[in-house]
């Protein structure tokens, strides 16, 4: 069974369509609704999706591992990590799977920087993306060219050994971190971002740091 | 009534020759002490903590109105002043406190988490 995990915070002007272009590559949708003033979950619902719903805002972290925890229930092969703001392209999931099958890997980064079909923001490319990157390396995380990227794909393993306890953003580099922890194969995949608006700002970034800092010292 | 404790306040500064500081730090002092004891009614607060916070506003008060008698420790210690041994001892303490408060934080966030993701799966 292949689950697509869908974060979502204020989406429903696109998480129905997100949703429905899925359909057609996993088995099952899974919508995590973090706490969303609109009508996030019920145009999940409506779009036949499992909605689970955060009555307090937790963030995007927080809301892939309640998806783990509910993927990990129905025994699933696969997960899918995807975003609800039609930034990626559904099209790219079946050639993911089959390219983490083939080389037995066990987890796949969807990655900006392998083609050129995405539309980076220079100041993202060439400033903020490199940043992340020396974050990653101070806090032992494996190196892949866009560690920030919310396209993955999990198997089993590595749903099993993946905990994310990074509730915001930082749950990216503990990702990272978790697979080289337990020595898991992983493979890079390019995918197309498509950018409606600019998405994290430098300010985010500070925060990831900080809240990294705090989980290395608050166990 | 007002008028018969002004002149209580003005008689015991001007018999003790006490500073404005030290008036108004045991009348805080004394405020504190109040609050922790309402506190401890309320149930808010352990009988340990009540009884870290008086003894702390007691001895912050013996502190403020004889300060020498910190100047003997000091020296033992190493510190000239009886008074910067009372800041750099205070500064340990509160740096402390703001590490338990954060550890106490982080640990009700991860409670949260729990409790909201488990009633999101629960459904």
């Amino acid at each position: 069974m292949f689950i697509a995990i869908v974060p979502a915070h204020n989406e429903e002007k696109t998480i129905g369509s997100v949703v429905q272009s899925l359909f057609e590559h996993v088995d099952s949708v899974v919508v995590v609704d973090d706490a969303s003033s609109d009508a996030t979950s019920r145009e999940a619902e409506h779009a036949q999706a499992i909605v689970l719903r955060h009555e307090i805002n937790l963030g995007q972290g927080a809301a892939l591992e309640t998806g783990h925890t509910y993927a990990r229930g129905m025994n699933a092969d696969y997960v899918l990590h995807f975003d609800a703001d039609e930034q990626f392209d559904a099209a790219d999931i079946d050639p993911a799977l089959e390219k983490l099958q083939a080389q037995g890997a066990d987890i796949l980064f969807g990655s900006r920087f392998f083609d050129k079909r995405s539309n980076m923001p220079w100041f993202k490319r060439h400033v903020l993306a490199p940043l992340g990157r020396i974050v990653n390396l101070l806090f032992g995380a494996v190196q892949v060219t866009d560690a920030h990227n919310g396209f993955r794909i999990l198997n089993k393993k590595a749903l099993d050994k993946i905990r994310i306890t990074q509730n915001r953003m930082a749950h990216a580099t503990e990702i990272l971190a978790l697979t080289k922890k337990y020595h898991l194969n992983y493979i890079e995949f390019p995918v197309q971002v498509t950018y409606h608006e600019y998405g994290q700002r430098a300010v985010g970034g500070f925060k990831i740091v900080r809240d990294l800092l705090w989980g290395k010292i608050v166990k | 009534m007002l008028s018969l404790l002004n002149f209580l306040l003005i008689y015991v500064i001007y018999k003790y020759m006490l500073s404005v500081f030290q008036v108004v730090f045991i009348l805080f002092a004394l405020f504190a002490i109040v609050s922790v004891v309402n506190k401890r009614r309320e149930s808010s607060l352990g009988p340990k903590g009540m009884l870290f916070w008086i003894l702390f506003w007691v001895g912050a008060s013996i502190v403020v109105m004889w300060p020498e008698s910190v100047q003997i420790i000091a020296r033992r210690f190493g510190i000239g002043r009886g008074v910067d041994f009372v800041i750099y001892i205070a500064l340990v303490i509160i740096f402390f406190i703001l590490f338990r408060l954060h550890v106490k934080f982080e640990e009700l966030k991860r409670d949260l988490t729990k409790v909201v993701r488990d009633k999101a799966l629960d459904k």
